[in-house]
């Protein structure tokens, strides 16, 4: 990613410090990164600025991962279609059913190391080397 | 003058009255969503409505039925609303953990055992709900996690709340678990974080 | 007292983050400058010198200083056109949408929840009456409610200072309003008809429920007041309130998103509102 604008990304976590692990990492590797605490406020952040790529956490409150991807790629909108990496610490064979049939992308499992994260990134964003 | 003024019927698109625990069980959307509403405060309300908790499965409703029992806020209550932190549907988990948070009087007495939960899901979620308590109940709490739960997820989310709270006597606590978990890449970061907060708090010498 | 250092980026998102939580008030980064002036303006009020013992006192809420912030970014002022990007979004996209839904000779329904001294459910009457084309096909009911019954009082009364004013064009003024005395003004018999105020309680589902449903709610700059338990009940309450399709207005710092999930978010052309699905109605 060294031309053009960079490719946006939105962070979707309850948790602080690992929004700003991913962000740091994102980063570093040219993107420009946006936060939101659940997935009601990613939801409203992508009707005004719509982005790139969706690294989501799986529980939160409010709007847990699963239901905010559900209602994402349910809208009418060319939002519905923005790749989403899914990141969780919840391991199981079933989790990961949940993950692809709410419209998950990749799955990954927490922690996430960083360098693995931008790969995912590039690849879901289409720049991969 | 277009614009009206008459006085409004009372309650128009009131739902047909009905005794609230029979439409808890078998009324529509709506009607569940009303009777969820007012099962609260009825004689039998708090077990019709962990009855009802168990299996809705409009999320709406179920947010009714979650703010009733979280408003009640009886042991029994809390008893039927806990079992859900452990879902398979994460809509659900969501749902227990916001009406948790809010159970007037906190969780205080159910802490220390989410704490010890075998599942380290429930471990996890139960750090991010002692935010909830005074800070020197909840640094009591989650230094020990730090020190000796087996899972790093879990002591990350201890971590994510010490972050906010803790005083410099957490800071070697913190320091142990990074070193505890070498393979880890998250720790170290949310540590240096976390240490960098609660140092930046922490009145230095020479200011 | 010395002007504090510019916050951090760190103490910055440590902030924001706290006040999401603690409030439902949402700041991005683009917010910045806003946050930066509030938070200094609290800290010279304080005493506090730097940002982290400013903070400190925040969390333990010490003197009441959640409260004292939330004043800070929302100037506790109303006066007539306060947030008018709402009402253009209200007469543009909202009203239209709403009419279509109704039976012929039903009534579309407003209320502004917490109303204060009136100048909110004047500001909606006077502006359909200017801005709604459709005005005249349609029965339109406003009601103003407050838990505070001298403010009402107030209201109903419907006298102003020029600061209330201030955002009326002077032809407006002259159309809308009588001079009362000096600085004074009364709005016209004709508009004060128009509202009807009434005393409501948001956490007390009995008193919101005494209102029947409405198709748009106005309920700006008080849930942030709120602590979790209490704006859980209200936002249920306000759901309660709407029928299936209605619409609900937050002030310009409030974000649904904490607080609920009952709500659709939708995006119009002039804001950001919440609504209440119609799936399951009996729209």
């Amino acid at each position: 990613m060294t031309e053009g604008k960079p490719k946006r990304v939105l962070v979707v976590d309850d948790a602080a410090l690992v929004r700003l692990y991913y962000r740091d990492a994102l980063e570093r590797a040219g993107y420009a990164v946006d936060e939101a605490m659940n997935g009601l406020e990613a939801l409203e952040k992508l009707l005004v600025a719509p982005v790139d790529l969706l690294v989501v956490d799986v529980n939160m409150p409010q709007m847990d991962g699963f239901t905010f991807l559900r209602v994402l790629r349910r809208q009418d909108l060319p939002v519905a279609s923005i790749p989403a990496l899914v990141t969780t610490t919840e391991a199981g064979p079933q989790d990961r059913a949940a993950a692809r049939e709410a419209g998950a992308n990749f799955y990954l499992v927490k922690p996430v190391p960083q360098d693995v994260l931008t790969v995912y990134a590039g690849l879901l964003c289409g720049d991969a080397p | 003058m277009p614009l009206i003024r008459k006085p409004s019927p009372a309650a128009p698109d009131a739902v047909p009255a009905r005794d609230p625990l029979a439409a808890l069980r078998d009324g529509s959307p709506d009607e569940r969503f009303a009777a969820a509403r007012a099962a609260g405060g009825l004689p039998g309300g708090v077990p019709a409505l962990a009855g009802a908790l168990s299996r809705e499965a409009d999320p709406r409703v179920r947010e009714a039925i979650l703010t009733s029992l979280s408003r009640a806020g009886t042991p029994e209550a809390v008893a039927a609303i806990l079992p859900h932190v452990h879902a398979d549907d994460a809509n659900l988990r969501a749902g227990t953990l916001d009406a948790l948070r809010v159970v007037p009087g906190g969780l205080g007495p159910h802490l220390p055992g989410l704490l010890a939960d075998p599942d380290p899901d429930v471990r996890l979620l139960a750090c991010d709900l002692a935010r909830g308590l005074p800070a020197g109940e909840a640094v009591a709490l989650l230094v020990p996690i730090l020190d000796a739960d087996a899972e790093a997820n879990v002591c990350a989310a201890a971590v994510e709340v010490l972050a906010e709270i803790a005083g410099p006597d957490a800071l070697p606590a913190l320091e142990a678990c990074a070193r505890r978990f070498p393979g880890d890449p998250f720790l170290p970061f949310a540590v240096r974080i976390a240490a960098g907060r609660i140092g930046a708090r922490t009145p230095a010498p020479d200011e | 007292m010395s002007e504090a250092p510019p916050l951090t980026g760190e103490e910055l998102r440590q902030l924001c983050e706290f006040l999401y939580r603690r409030t439902g008030m949402a700041f991005d980064e683009a917010k910045r400058y806003y946050v930066q002036r509030r938070v200094t303006e609290r800290m010279g009020a304080t005493g506090e010198g730097a940002f982290p013992a400013y903070f400190a006192r925040l969390r333990a809420d010490a003197g009441g200083e959640v409260e004292q912030l939330i004043n800070a970014f929302t100037v506790n002022e109303t006066y007539f056109y306060r947030e008018d990007h709402q009402l253009r979004c209200l007469s543009r996209d909202i009203l239209p949408e709403r009419a279509r839904a109704k039976a012929p000779g039903e009534a579309i329904r407003i209320w502004s929840v917490p109303c204060a001294t009136g100048e909110e459910p004047y500001s909606i009457a006077l502006w359909l009456l200017e801005n709604w084309p459709e005005v005249d096909a349609y029965d339109v009911e406003i009601v103003g409610s407050d838990i505070d019954t001298r403010a009402l009082e107030a209201a109903q009364a419907g006298l102003f200072g020029r600061r209330a004013l201030m955002r009326l064009s002077p032809d407006l003024v002259e159309r809308y309003f009588t001079p009362a005395g000096p600085e004074r003004w009364r709005i016209l018999d004709d508009l004060r008809e128009s509202v009807r105020f009434t005393s409501v309680n948001l956490v007390e589902p009995a008193s919101t429920g005494a209102h029947g449903r409405f198709d748009v709610v106005f309920c700006r700059n008080v849930l942030i007041y709120f602590d979790d338990a209490s704006r859980r009940l209200a936002a249920e309450n306000l759901y309660d309130a709407l029928v299936p399709g209605g619409y609900i207005c937050l002030g310009h710092t409030e974000s649904m998103s904490r607080i609920s999930p009952l709500f659709a978010v939708r995006r119009h052309a002039d804001a950001i509102v919440y609504q209440r699905p119609r799936e399951g109605s009996r729209d």
